[in-house]
């Protein structure tokens, strides 16, 4: 019988290879409309919570600074729809989740941005955004 | 030593041959396969093809990536002020630049042109288009009645079809000045635009069991000196067939509505 650490880091693994093989997930809106590609932004932290909606999913990041300051970061990713019908669930990515995400700030200097590209500890890295955006380097 | 070699080399000659017989039988297989397939298109109880089924929106042939654009060098001349309208500059308000960051609609055909499933539903009377992109549908009767004279313009337009032996041909008119397709993914300091003179004409024709034929015309007198038309294709995907179409409701959670983000709170 399979631990529940084992389906967690299976479901982990099904999420990154199916986001990793996504031929495409569009945006409903075109990237400048709201992410800026001078700004990119890279952090690390925990999840704090995953919004499973359209039109694009949501998940949050606590993020730490040098002086313990912490900061709630949002991100956006595909469409709910896109994701399920290639197998991934609203239980892919959970809360508690250490995760670095790479993506663009949004227009208006808030600590929300698109997340192109998110790594797990154990270095398997995805992307995540949308064809039409701009990818992270 | 030399017997051994030999014996290897006999072996390994019947292995290699009997792969090779194993492709060419597979590949023989696959074609009978094809072609048993590409003879039988389902047809409907009057006769008429039956496009029913999920299909991967209209691309160029092997085309992959995201949205469809047209090709501006498919496209006809411009007639004296169409290039104007044509391309329309963004003025750095969100509202104009991108509307649908507001969840205001793509219109016909863009909103047909994302890389989202299409499903066909054909009854005799209707064919219903409905694609996952915010659940957009078409209701395209197919009786060829006249176009209405008397409605305001939409997004949309409005869709008569009719057909011409196997090929069923759609006729809409009555469009609002709208975008044309995602262009403004490839290049941010534009839209590519329509008039309300626009009249588009698609020919469906399906030419396989997992082929639509979808050529569309592009017939805008106040832009182009003449109609144009591009050859694109769709692609039969059964696999889509056990979910079907997800809802995707652009204004449950916009958080970031014209670049500005609500508070995640």
């Amino acid at each position: 019988m399979q631990n529940p650490k084992g389906k967690m880091q299976n479901a982990a693994a099904v999420f990154v290879f199916l986001l990793a093989t996504a031929p495409c997930i569009q945006a409903h809106h075109s990237f400048t409309a709201e992410y800026d590609s001078n700004q990119p932004v890279k952090v690390t932290g925990v999840v704090t919570k995953v919004e499973w909606t359209n039109p694009h999913i949501w998940f949050f990041v606590d993020v730490k600074d040098a002086q313990g300051r912490v900061t709630n970061w949002g991100f956006s990713g595909g469409p709910p729809g896109v994701l399920q019908r290639r197998g991934i669930t609203k239980n892919a990515m959970k809360t508690g989740d250490v995760i670095v995400v790479e993506g663009f700030r949004a227009r208006d200097g808030s600590n929300n941005a698109s997340g192109g590209r998110v790594t797990f500890p154990d270095g398997r890295s995805v992307f995540t955004a949308s064809n039409e955006d701009k990818a992270p380097k | 030593m030399y017997t051994n070699l030999k014996r290897g080399r006999a072996v390994s000659m019947a292995l290699c041959g009997l792969a090779t017989a194993l492709v060419v039988a597979a590949i023989a297989i696959d074609r009978a396969q094809a072609q048993s397939t590409s003879g039988q298109i389902p047809r409907q109880a009057d006769g008429k093809p039956d496009f029913s089924g999920m299909w991967d929106n209209p691309k160029e042939p092997g085309a992959k990536g995201p949205a469809t654009v047209f090709n501006r060098s498919r496209m006809s001349p411009f007639v004296p002020g169409g290039e104007a309208l044509f391309y329309e500059p963004r003025t750095g308000d969100p509202r104009h630049d991108e509307p649908r960051a507001f969840c205001m609609p793509s219109g016909f055909p863009s909103a047909f042109l994302g890389p989202y499933p299409i499903q066909l539903i054909q009854t005799p009377q209707y064919l219903v288009m409905s694609t996952e992109f915010m659940n957009v549908t078409r209701i395209i009767p197919l009786d060829g009645r006249p176009h209405k004279t008397d409605i305001e313009p939409t997004f949309y337009g409005e869709p008569v079809g009719r057909w011409e032996g196997d090929t069923l041909v759609i006729e809409a008119r009555n469009y609002k000045r709208w975008s044309l397709d995602d262009w403004y993914y490839q290049n941010p300091k534009e839209y590519r635009m329509h008039t309300e003179a626009l009249r588009t004409i698609e020919r469906l024709r399906r030419v396989d069991l997992n082929t639509i034929s979808y050529q569309f015309t592009v017939d805008d007198p106040k832009i182009f000196t003449k109609p144009w038309t591009v050859d694109w294709e769709m692609k039969r995907h059964p696999e889509w067939e056990k979910t079907g179409l997800y809802e995707m409701v652009c204004n449950e959670n916009n958080r970031c509505e014209g670049g500005k983000c609500r508070d995640s709170k």
